[in-house]
């Protein structure tokens, strides 16, 4: 491969002696490149932007008076604005020290030759007190400093590297120059470094580098917060991930994890045949899902735009003009809360095949899934915060009418089409176990199909914890879905939920546009009801707020109906939850635990 | 047969729908507000006129080329009025179904491509029939020939290939009053799976003979017709397949109105089987990049596009709103800051392929959101990156070209000649001011922040005539003159390298050339493709810098950055010396695929709204 050679492309060697007259920058004055269609141009923002941007990183009231009372953890994020101010005072001198001796306390890059795993790999055999000092042991690296110990003319520093850490041997007597006293009087834990040196491995075991040159690649100003004390503010790991991620390791294996899960699931898509597309994220109607949409406005345009809520639509007319099996891996953005579960951005895969079915959509998601696993953890099984998981194939396949027989006993096969009389019986054969919450959505539902799912969800969802295939929803709440070649009422749909959480929906698609623009005129129409009650209740209450999700628009997407009209071939489509699939392999109780910068509420 | 859809008793009504503005007023008029009443009616109207125009000119359109095909004009029912003609078909789906049959099967068995029959199939002699083979195909009918009521040939395309379908009322399971009342329900644009078995017909095309011949979706509208049928049954779409690099005339395909084809690229897709190579040339871009990157060690990563900030870059982002939070957002239009955030937190090699947006003008070059790949690499600086890039690029070129480092573009125009755009490393590089000094005669003063140099660059603009609009910064006044006498030397890929500071906040200072940045910027045909640098990673330089921004906002200008706390916080952590790049997609698609418009290389590019 042309590329790997590139593995070892280096940078010049550093030029520890340039002089920099660039601290004393005083009259910059950045204007905008001409406007382009790319990328990092070089300078400014919206005058917009900046009004609103909040110091979120000042520490709060609240944080700082802790700290003031618990001045016994200097180190610790939680240090208070004064303690953290005067290491930055501290550290910035070092820098004007380093600068006035000739040192750039930024360098413009680092010639490595290896990375710590590397070294840990290659000198596995290496014995106790052992010294490797061939021509070919003389390496260099470069990293973190994480910790530090110093005596007379020893100390010791940890380097991590993306790789993983391994120890830096100073000796005084073997450090060139004045190394040594450079070492201990403006290496900070936190500063960035270059090394080089020979191997050895220390009477304790530890294998180092023993350095015989180093250099500052870039001085850190704050101190890193204390592992063990720990980074325990969560909302505090969330909003400086990479505090986070240089505190605790093991959080960027998630997102390694991350990385391996979509580039896997890619890999399978690609293996099959199908064509990674792009659709728009700005669209003129917000279709293929029932979700409030963010709204935007373009100035030029002079028109409202909504983020997409679903890829759905526009991945079929792909299939209209001739494409039979194309993905799109891409953000998708929803006007709802926050929680565990939910980020207003999240990412799924949605994938079609023309001239198949949602028979073979379930072989698809069980060959995703299983081979991201087996990518990630190697194996089928897993352990999801304390429950095993397996995910052997072939998974539970049971349609949803026999689900909730199965668990409440309720036959709804048998019910027939009385909307009453079905809420009696459910209500009736449930009552004890549901709380008023359950028992208003049950009142409230509309018709069977949608009592049915109610009472799936209630009962149902929540033990489905090994992998469940739910099969045929009913018509009501599955707009898109073709009616069953077999079952009247209902859809050839499926989900799969793996601890009671949904990861996947998919169907044989709905193609004829007569059906669908029915379909989807009379959920506009629903929704538009829903709406119009909400907003006299709204009314009512003068201030009330609480059913505001009812309010938003719903539109019909016609070019959609249109491309349905010249003929798209019978298929089927399915997407997936790819947050939620991360989480499940690695084992992540909320959702912001896999996404490197996840939405929060503004700080106070 | 399948049991008709429970849902069918709505949509097949026994009369055409009425007018669906009529109908969806009416069942809206309860519950909707008035405006919102309004606003509905006039979106039905505008929709129903758009249609009617549309319809229009398919009329026309036909009209014309019936008066060419000098075909019996019952022969396909394509002399009738369009919406005469969308009435028909609906009227035959509502009597199928009325009759229990479903016109939308659940499925059909393919048991192999068109493309793979073609290679399977394709040394059969002239003449020679398999009959005891038995083939399922599938796609759509771009071609109906009638020939009697007992033999109809049909093209059948799929995949980017075509294969005719010789339907023989001998060899159906239908009978033959069966076959012919049959196919003369089959419509050009209708999905069809047939079942047969594969020979070529006398005179050599290979055909497959359908036993069984079903229609899986039904085409309701008028088809726009293939200007020359002959000309297009004759050779195989793909026998001179388009390769990237190649030139292409979108002058010369079947559907060639801009408008419709962006605003119905179904449609392109069905007509122009060109088309479709450019999303597969997009698609492999794309996948080279990734590879490419991999093959490094980078991580690819997503960041959001939902910020409190937007920043990284220079333009109007779009404003949204989150309902529960109460919280104001931006789109961003640069994922830079928070990939930077990530090296600091350790990830040593990272990228992002993904959508930015400005809330910017439409035109040639601009689409309001596009795609970009960034990467930030710790330990290298912009010279490395300069090397990655002309690997990259080259490589790219020469596997997507099958082999050549050059491209052809036309550059000029499609009237004009193509030109040749060669990208065999190493590039070519120009070093921003030295370069502009010597081909433009000038001597820059050296502290280019300073009023000198503004005066002498103002004067060196009006000399040589060169407009630029206010304010006539020394940092816009520069651009202009780069622009007129460095990047339209750069047609082969150039780099322009080592930019004023007063150009790139977020670069750092050269290391020996005071006042300048290590950055570069790559120029193919006259276009930036990428921007990259080494990173400025002293937070107290930063800061300056943001602090600059913010007084030139202060002094008018409405489009400063702004300071991004966290991100400077960031950097006090320190970040590795770090090499940062990156490239416009779409730009180097339109460049690959010989398009002149991004609107050729977005499948849904964003459009004005109708009138």
């Amino acid at each position: 491969m042309e590329a790997l050679k590139l593995w070892n492309l280096t940078s010049q060697p550093l030029k520890r002696h340039l002089l920099h007259s660039t601290t004393s920058i005083t009259s910059y004055a950045f204007r905008r490149t001409p406007r382009t269609l790319l990328l990092r141009s070089s300078s400014s923002s919206s005058s917009t932007a900046s009004s609103s941007a909040p110091d979120i990183d000042k520490p709060t009231g609240a944080a700082s008076r802790a700290a003031g009372r618990n001045r016994r953890a200097p180190a610790s994020p939680t240090t208070s604005t004064s303690d953290r101010e005067a290491v930055r005072a501290i550290r910035l001198k070092k820098v004007e020290e380093l600068r006035s001796k000739g040192l750039d306390p930024y360098a413009y890059g680092w010639e490595k030759t290896h990375s710590a795993n590397q070294l840990q790999d290659i000198y596995r055999d290496l014995g106790n007190g052992e010294e490797a000092n061939g021509e070919n042991d003389h390496v260099s690296i470069a990293g973190r400093i994480v910790a530090r110990r110093a005596f007379g003319k020893l100390a010791f520093l940890t380097l991590r590297d993306d790789s993983g850490t391994i120890q830096l041997y100073c000796d005084k007597e073997r450090l060139i120059d004045d190394q040594f006293e450079q070492l201990k009087a403006h290496v900070d834990i936190g500063d960035i470094l270059g090394a080089r040196g020979s191997i050895k491995r220390t009477e304790k075991g530890e294998l180092s580098v023993c350095v015989l040159s180093f250099a500052i690649l870039t001085k850190s100003l704050l101190p890193l917060p204390d592992k063990y004390h720990g980074l325990t503010d969560i909302d505090k790991r969330y909003r400086q991930r990479y505090v986070d991620m240089i505190a605790n390791p093991e959080v960027a294996d998630v997102f390694r994890k991350r990385a391996k899960v979509v580039s896997e699931i890619r890999r399978t898509m690609d293996s099959l045949g199908y064509i990674e597309v792009e659709t728009p994220v700005l669209q003129g109607a917000a279709g293929g899902a029932e979700a409030r949409p963010f709204i935007t406005h373009h100035n030029s345009l002079g028109r409202d735009l909504y983020l997409r809520i679903a890829t759905e639509l526009h991945l079929k007319r792909m299939l209209v003009g001739g494409f039979e099996k194309v993905y799109e891996i891409g953000r998708i953005f929803r006007n709802e809360g926050i929680s565990t579960r939910h980020n207003p951005e999240f990412t799924t895969i949605e994938m079609y095949e023309a001239y198949s079915d949602y028979q073979s959509m379930m072989n698809l998601a069980e060959e995703i899934v299983t081979q991201c696993a087996l990518a990630v953890l190697g194996k089928l099984t897993l352990d999801y915060q304390g429950v095993e998981i397996c995910l052997e194939r072939p998974w539970r396949r049971e349609t949803m009418h026999n689900l909730v027989k199965e668990v409440s006993g309720i036959d709804f096969s048998e019910l027939g089409d009385d909307l009453e009389v079905a809420k009696k019986v459910t209500l009736s054969t449930l009552g004890n176990n549901l709380d008023a919450k359950d028992k208003a959505s049950i009142e409230a539902c509309q018709s069977v199909g949608h009592l049915l799912n109610e009472v799936f969800e209630v009962v149902v969802e929540p033990k489905l914890i090994q992998p469940t295939f739910v099969l045929d929803y009913p018509i009501e709440i599955s707009p898109l879905a073709k009616p069953h070649r077999r079952s009247i009422g209902l859809t050839e749909r499926f989900e799969l939920f793996i601890c009671g959480r949904e990861l996947g929906n998919a169907f044989s698609e709905l193609t004829d546009p007569i059906d669908q623009r029915g379909r989807l005129e009379d959920q506009v129409r629903q929704h538009e009801k829903k709406r119009a009650e909400a907003a006299s209740r709204n009314a009512d209450k003068k201030e009330g707020t609480e059913n505001e999700d009812d309010l938003y628009e719903v539109t019909l997407d016609d070019d959609f109906l249109t491309a349905l009209e010249y003929g798209m071939p019978p298929a089927s489509g399915m997407g997936l939850g790819i947050d939620r699939i991360v989480m499940l392999l690695t084992n992540s109780p909320s959702i912001r635990d896999v996404i490197a910068f996840p939405v929060l509420k503004v700080q106070q | 047969m399948a049991s008709p859809p429970p849902s069918s008793s709505e949509a097949a009504a026994p009369t055409p729908t009425p007018s669906p503005s009529a109908a969806t007023a009416q069942a809206l008029g309860g519950e909707l507000s008035k405006n919102a009443l309004k606003r509905e009616l006039k979106i039905r109207q505008k929709e129903e006129e758009r249609k009617r125009k549309e319809e229009e000119k398919a009329k026309k359109a036909a009209e014309a080329q019936n008066a060419q095909a000098n075909k019996p004009a019952s022969a396909d029912d394509e002399d009738m009025d369009p919406t005469q003609y969308l009435e028909n078909r609906l009227k035959y789906l509502a009597a199928q179904k009325a009759e229990g049959t479903n016109p939308y099967p659940h499925k059909f068995s393919v048991t192999m491509s068109i493309s793979q029959y073609i290679d399977k199939y394709e040394s059969l002699e002239k003449g020679e029939h398999l009959e005891d083979v038995s083939v399922s195909l599938s796609g759509r009918v771009m071609v109906k020939r009638p020939s009697g009521s007992k033999l109809v040939f049909y093209d059948l395309h799929g995949g980017g290939f075509k294969v005719q379908v010789i339907a023989d009322a001998s060899k159906s399971d239908l009978g033959e009053a069966g076959f012919s009342k049959f196919h003369s329900n089959v419509k050009r644009g209708d999905i069809v799976g047939v079942t047969g078995f594969p020979g070529k017909s006398k005179r050599g095309e290979l055909s497959i003979f359908p036993k069984t011949f079903v229609v899986l979706s039904h085409c309701l509208h008028m088809m726009p017709r293939q200007k020359s049928a002959a000309a297009a049954a004759d050779a195989n779409l793909m026998k001179d397949p388009w390769v990237p690099g190649k030139t292409r005339n979108p002058e010369t395909y079947i559907l060639k109105d801009q408008e419709t084809r962006y605003r119905m690229r179904h449609l392109d897709l069905m007509l122009n089987p060109e088309v479709r190579e450019i999303f597969k040339t997009r698609s492999k871009i794309i996948a080279y990049i990734r590879r490419f990157l991999d093959n490094l060690d980078f991580l690819e990563v997503e960041t959001p596009m939902m910020n409190m900030i937007a920043g990284g870059a220079a333009a109007r982002p779009f404003v949204t709103h989150h309902n529960e939070l109460n919280m104001r957002l931006f789109m961003r239009i640069a994922p830079e800051l928070y990939l930077k955030e990530l090296v600091v937190g350790g990830l040593d090699r990272v990228y992002e392929i993904g959508k930015q947006f400005r809330n910017e003008g439409i035109d040639l070059t601009h689409n309001p959101e596009f795609t970009t790949c960034e990467f930030y690499m710790a330990y290298m600086d912009y010279n490395d990156v300069m090397g990655i890039t002309e690997q990259m690029l080259s490589g790219m070129v020469k596997e997507l070209t099958k082999g050549s480092y050059k491209i052809k573009y036309h550059a000029n125009g499609i009237d004009k000649d193509p030109i040749e755009i060669d990208f065999t490393p190493p590039f070519r590089r120009i070093d921003m001011i030295e370069g502009l000094e010597k081909m433009a005669g000038l001597s820059i003063p050296k502290d280019l922040a300073g009023e000198e140099a503004n005066k002498y660059l103002r004067d060196a603009c009006l000399r040589y005539d060169i407009k630029c609009p206010p304010p006539e910064t020394t940092a816009r006044l520069l651009d202009k003159l780069v622009g007129h006498f460095l990047e339209e030397t750069c047609v082969n890929p150039t780099f322009i390298i080592n930019h004023p500071e007063i150009m790139s906040p977020l670069a750092k200072w050269h290391r020996s050339k005071p006042g300048l940045t290590e950055r570069f910027e790559l120029f193919v045909n006259k276009h930036e493709l990428c921007n990259a640098y080494t990173e400025l990673n002293d937070p107290v330089v930063q800061r300056q810098r943001f602090a600059e921004q913010l007084k030139d906002r202060q002094s008018g200008d409405d489009e400063a950055m702004a300071l991004d706390e966290t991100f400077c916080t960031a950097l006090e952590y320190g970040l590795p010396p770090t090499g940062g790049w990156g490239l416009g997609i779409d730009r180097l698609t339109m460049l690959l695929t010989d398009s002149q418009n991004i609107k050729e290389v977005l499948l849904f590019p964003a459009m004005k709204p109708q009138d």
